[in-house]
């Protein structure tokens, strides 16, 4: 990225060719028209939102997995220690 | 249901182990907008039952009672601080409140102590302050402890000013089905 642009913020671009399905290209072309943008803009970002979604899922399959990783194996009184609840053995009189 | 787009809210102890190993598509959804938030009331409580049981366990089980424990602290999500306020808050909330709600907690041929009772019953004190102070809805699993806490700020707002209702959702609400 040159200077000029990272100071502007502009993002880098490169050209390249997409196969794309048909509805969905004259569903982009129809919503490039109505917003009176090109249709790069509207494909780029389409592909950014789709990006950020798998990247959500992505980052909350590892989380959850952590927590599943972290959680398991455990007996109910356990559990109930890692809750909070010290449970100690009843002493008898 | 509540939206998990709603969020983001403070999770209680047992409301974030409850959602996680009830499999819950509430709590995947959830993890794909916000962070989990806890209390570093829930990180101690946490803290200790790790090493309660590490300590008891037999040599076979301890590295697996180890790698859960890293695994837990490897991907904590935002945790709000016991700091002046909440501290300030939850010394109000136990004023009013000094005595636990329910008696200890017994299992099999397990208690709790009456001392461990009252301590548990300070941390959600502390836990409740925090949602209050965060301000942000409060999920759990225990209605017999925040109901009270609830119910009291609700009672005496001028002890509380500028803060309140405390907000409480019951975890088994975000799950329709458990297994």
């Amino acid at each position: 990225m040159t200077t000029a642009k990272r100071r502007s913020g502009e993002r880098e671009k490169r050209r390249t060719t997409l196969t794309l399905p048909v509805d969905s290209l004259t569903q982009a072309e129809r919503i490039a028209r109505s917003r009176k943008v090109t249709l790069s803009a509207v494909i780029s970002e389409a592909i950014s939102e789709g990006l950020r979604v798998q990247t959500a899922l992505q980052r909350s399959e590892q989380v959850f997995e952590a927590y599943k990783k972290a959680f398991s194996g455990f007996t109910d009184d356990e559990m109930a220690i890692l809750d909070g609840i010290i449970l100690q053995p009843v002493r008898k009189r | 249901m509540l939206d998990p787009a709603s969020g983001p809210f403070l999770f209680d102890t047992s409301a974030e182990s409850w959602l996680t190993r009830a499999d819950s598509n509430w709590m995947r959804d959830y993890l794909t907008r916000h962070k989990v938030h806890t209390s570093a009331v829930t990180v101690l409580e946490r803290s200790r039952g790790y090493s309660l049981l590490y300590r008891g366990a037999p040599e076979g089980k301890k590295e697996s009672i180890e790698a859960a424990r890293v695994a837990y602290f490897n991907r904590l999500g935002q945790v709000w601080p016991l700091d002046e306020a909440v501290a300030a808050v939850a010394g109000e909330i136990m004023a009013l409140l000094p005595d636990p709600p329910t008696s200890p907690r017994r299992a099999h041929k397990l208690a709790e102590s009456r001392p461990d009772r009252l301590s548990r019953w300070r941390f959600d004190c502390m836990i409740a302050a925090t949602a209050l102070v965060a301000r942000l809805p409060l999920i759990h699993n225990n209605a017999a402890d925040f109901e009270p806490i609830r119910s009291a700020i609700e009672k005496f707002p001028h002890r509380f000013p500028d803060l309140g209702p405390l907000e409480l959702i019951r975890c088994q609400r975000l799950q329709p089905t458990v297994h």
